[in-house]
């Protein structure tokens, strides 16, 4: 006796999944230039841990782009969310966030923040391998120990109440001792009528607001150095930077090709050059050299993933722990990673806004724009732009376990991506820098499922 | 029934179990095997998109050995041997352990394609298996079109209703008809196992009622569920598939939440391996297609090409002055050099030379 079934479906070329092979070769190539920004950052990084030797005023910020201020008026400084990322990426972040939870900022807390105030309690207590009982122990905390305290601290976040929070967090981490200074990064709403992308009569005001603060925040800093701010300084960064984000953003309009020369994962790469690191001809040379190889690339037409068959979008902070990882995994099944929320829309993205003449201006301008400072419609018109720009097949929603501001409007984008244009999308956990969030089973499931859906969706096209 | 190895075979009474199809002239069969948590599933199907045998096997764990068990009884049930069967397709956890699978599939793209096939017209699939849950959204042709998995945790799932059972010392029998029996609310925690066992214990130690606890539990299960739905968008017919599919409460208040009857397939765990099964016969009749079009090109300019067809245990080779060494369509590997069976098609057409 059979079962009769349905007549059997078109065929379809459900081609995502691999035959059972043991070996997994890595199918990812990613620019070599990018190696000179490790570098440059972890010079950076040595410069930070010997400031105070050398005489000079160290502030701690966190959230936007400050840096620029910050460099013209001779300070040294340290984003926290930078330090989080670069010990996770290091796998160091466990005894800073051991720290920050027995000082009480628990695993719910924002793991940037959670991980730099353990740093703030862990720079404040020599930690001894006697005292710990734990070999090896003295190696990983004496990083996250090793910043400088701060000899005030600057709060500038936008679109994120825990950000927001910080530095008053800090502030009672440190005894109440040094001095803040607060920015308020007002939301872009962008409800009105006239509202969108740049434009409406809210984009016109808000950033006024926040430029008058920047230049009590220099009033701040003069104050706290008794020193004249020197504005030339700040027009020279600025100029730098502006170079600089236009070789960024013309290497990454090189992208749209297909295959792709370079993938987000290298975006990712660079982010700590665009986002904090000294504004200067160095900077300039980095993104020269990425634009460079990516133009070699593509005369040689050499490509970031080999075989690439599928063009992702990736939507969230990248999960600091897992970035030699999830290349190599999204590779393995020739995925490339083209573009992202956090690489492609967050650091000096809109290099036409920066005027030398008055650049406190452009530099609100950049910090409103910051991608979880947007009301729902700006962000589903920004991510629809980039599905264009690059031939998007699918989206990866990185669900960021304790980034609410990232993660929250994810479903309703989502939804636009495939009711607009057809795109579809998967979710996995994580978070930016906590790996005991990330599971891979949830990101293969997904992402499998969404490959065969693409293909799916192809077959259909052809029939 | 009790089988080979001490593993217990659950249900064997899958449609077809034990009739026998056997071999004929010409007829093929493929097969689907779900590998899940706590299950093995084993399909067959034949050329013509017919189940003719299906396994479900119990396990406790992710299981070589249960997959093996449900290949090996369902081979039996179908009168068939492994080498007839033309192309294996596994899916669900495990799916990577099925040692004689020709390719893997989501669990996702497998209950979707197995709950279409058995109730046409479905436009939302949930399937609540051992270890995780999902919904599904069914497009016209029954492919996937969204899709929202659970998170980490094992909310919800049927790991979440061991722990309940547990907590309540009743069996997964008894917990359902308990469920049916409660009425007060007790806002349990749907949102993690661990939590929700701390709070059935607590709320046993307060005196509350076990059917109330239980039927609780199950609301719980429901709602959470419903939040996976609204990923995906509510759709209707709807299907549940999965073994919590088996538990009645569940369905009952799943319904209550969703507003929309649910249907629950007899057999509602062989879902995903049917539609493995019907891939692997998608597939194979598709190079078959394939493999007949280019020999038909192929004998229609004799003088100009050559081709090599290998389809299943028998070979047919055009001959020509040009023939280079078979490829495997899927691997491209040649097929005398490696381990696949060799599975459909045209392998090569060539200019001869003159």
């Amino acid at each position: 006796m059979t079962l009769e079934l349905p007549p059997t479906r078109q065929s379809l070329d459900l081609s995502a999944t691999k035959f059972i092979t043991p070996e997994k070769p890595d199918k990812s190539n990613r620019l070599a230039s990018t190696k000179a920004g490790g570098k440059m950052v972890a010079q950076y990084w040595e410069n930070i841990f010997t400031a105070k030797e050398r005489g000079k005023h160290v502030v701690w910020y966190n959230g936007t782009a400050l840096n620029p201020i910050f460099q013209a008026a001779g300070l040294e400084w340290c984003h926290g969310e930078a330090f989080s990322a670069r010990l996770a990426a290091m796998h160091l972040e466990g005894p800073a966030q051991a720290a920050g939870e027995e000082y009480g900022y628990i695993g719910e807390l924002c793991s940037y923040a959670r991980t730099h105030l353990g740093c703030a309690v862990m720079t404040q207590k020599g930690i001894t391998e006697k005292q710990s009982g734990i070999v090896g122990m003295v190696d990983q905390d004496e990083l996250a120990a090793k910043l400088p305290s701060p000899d005030f601290f600057v709060n500038a976040y936008a679109g994120c109440s825990t950000g927001q929070q910080w530095d008053a967090m800090t502030y009672r981490v440190f005894g109440k001792e040094f001095p803040l200074f607060n920015v308020s990064l007002p939301m872009i709403w962008g409800n009105k009528k006239d509202s969108g992308y740049l434009r409406g009569s809210e984009w016109e005001k808000t950033p006024l607001y926040v430029e008058e603060q920047l230049k009590k925040l220099i009033e701040f800093i003069e104050y706290q150095t008794k020193t004249p701010f020197d504005w030339d300084a700040l027009s020279e960064n600025m100029y730098y930077i502006k170079k600089a984000s236009e070789l960024r953003l013309e290497a990454m309009a090189l992208c749209a090709a297909a295959p792709t020369p370079a993938t987000y994962w290298d975006w990712v790469a660079s982010i700590a050059p665009i986002n904090f690191l000294p504004a200067n001809q160095l900077l300039v040379d980095y993104f020269q050299g990425v634009k460079d190889e990516i133009e070699q690339r593509i005369r040689d037409n050499v490509s970031a993933v080999a075989n690439e068959r599928y063009r992702v979008y990736f939507d969230g902070i990248m999960n600091w722990n897992k970035l030699g990882f999830l290349t190599r995994k999204f590779a393995e099944y020739d995925v490339a990673v083209v573009a992202g929320r956090y690489t492609h829309d967050s650091f000096w993205q809109e290099p036409d806004l920066i005027d030398l003449d008055r650049p406190l201006l452009g530099m609100a301008q950049h910090y409103l724009i910051c991608p979880i400072n947007h009301g729902l419609k700006i962000m589903e018109e920004l991510l629809l732009k980039r599905c264009d720009e690059y031939g998007i097949d699918g989206i990866a929603f990185h669900s960021t376990r304790t980034c609410r501001a990232m993660t929250n409007p994810q479903h309703i984008l989502a939804r636009t991506a495939e009711r607009d244009r057809g795109i579809k999308s998967f979710f996995f956990e994580g978070d930016v820098a906590d790996a005991s969030f990330y599971k891979d089973e949830s990101l293969e499931s997904g992402l499998v499922a969404m490959l065969e859906s693409i293909d799916q969706q192809r077959s259909k096209a052809r029939v | 029934m009790d089988v080979a190895g001490g593993v217990s075979a659950v249900d064997a009474a899958g449609a077809g179990a034990g009739a026998g199809a056997g071999a004929g002239d010409g007829e093929w069969f493929v097969m689907g095997v779900d590998l899940g948590s706590t299950t093995a599933k084993a399909v067959i199907v034949d050329s013509g998109g017919r189940m003719v045998a299906s396994r479900v096997v119990q396990m406790g764990a992710v299981s070589r050995e249960g997959v093996r068990v449900a290949i090996e009884a369902c081979l039996e049930d179908a009168r068939l041997t492994p080498a007839d069967i033309s192309r294996t397709i596994s899916t669900g956890y495990g799916r990577r352990l099925v040692p004689s699978a020709d390719k893997t599939f989501t669990e996702i793209t497998c209950h979707a394609r197995g709950a279409a096939a058995l109730s046409p017209g479905v436009r939302l699939v949930i399937d609540i298996g051992g270890q995780d849950s999902k919904a599904i959204a069914v497009d016209d042709d029954g492919l996937v079109d969204r899709f929202a998995l659970n998170d980490r945790c094992a909310s919800g799932t049927g790991r979440f209703f061991d722990v309940l059972c547990r907590a309540l010392e009743v069996d997964l029998d008894e917990v359902a008809a308990l469920a049916l029996a409660g009425g007060t609310d007790l806002e349990v925690s749907s949102m993690c196992a661990t939590f929700a066992e701390t709070e059935v214990i607590s709320l046993l130690a307060q005196g509350a009622e076990t059917a109330d606890i239980s039927a609780s539990v199950h609301r719980a299960v429901a709602g959470r569920t419903l939040g996976l739905i609204a990923q995906v968008g509510k759709a209707s017919p709807v299907v549940m598939t999965g073994g919590v599919a088996k538990n009645p409460a569940l369905v009952a208040f799943l319904e209550e939440a969703l507003g929309l009857p649910l249907e629950v397939l007899d057999d509602p765990q062989i879902a995903g391996a049917l539609g493995a099964a019907l891939i692997a016969r998608d597939e194979h009749a598709a190079a078959l297609a394939d493999a007949a079009a280019a020999l038909a090109d192929a004998a229609a300019a004799p003088l100009r090409f050559v081709a090599v067809a290998d389809v299943g245990p028998e070979k047919q080779v055009i001959p020509g002055n040009a023939v280079t060494a078979p490829h495997c369509a899927d691997c491209d590997g040649h097929l005398d050099s490696h381990s696949h069976r060799p599975v459909s098609v045209i392998l090569q057409l060539g200019p001869v030379g003159r």
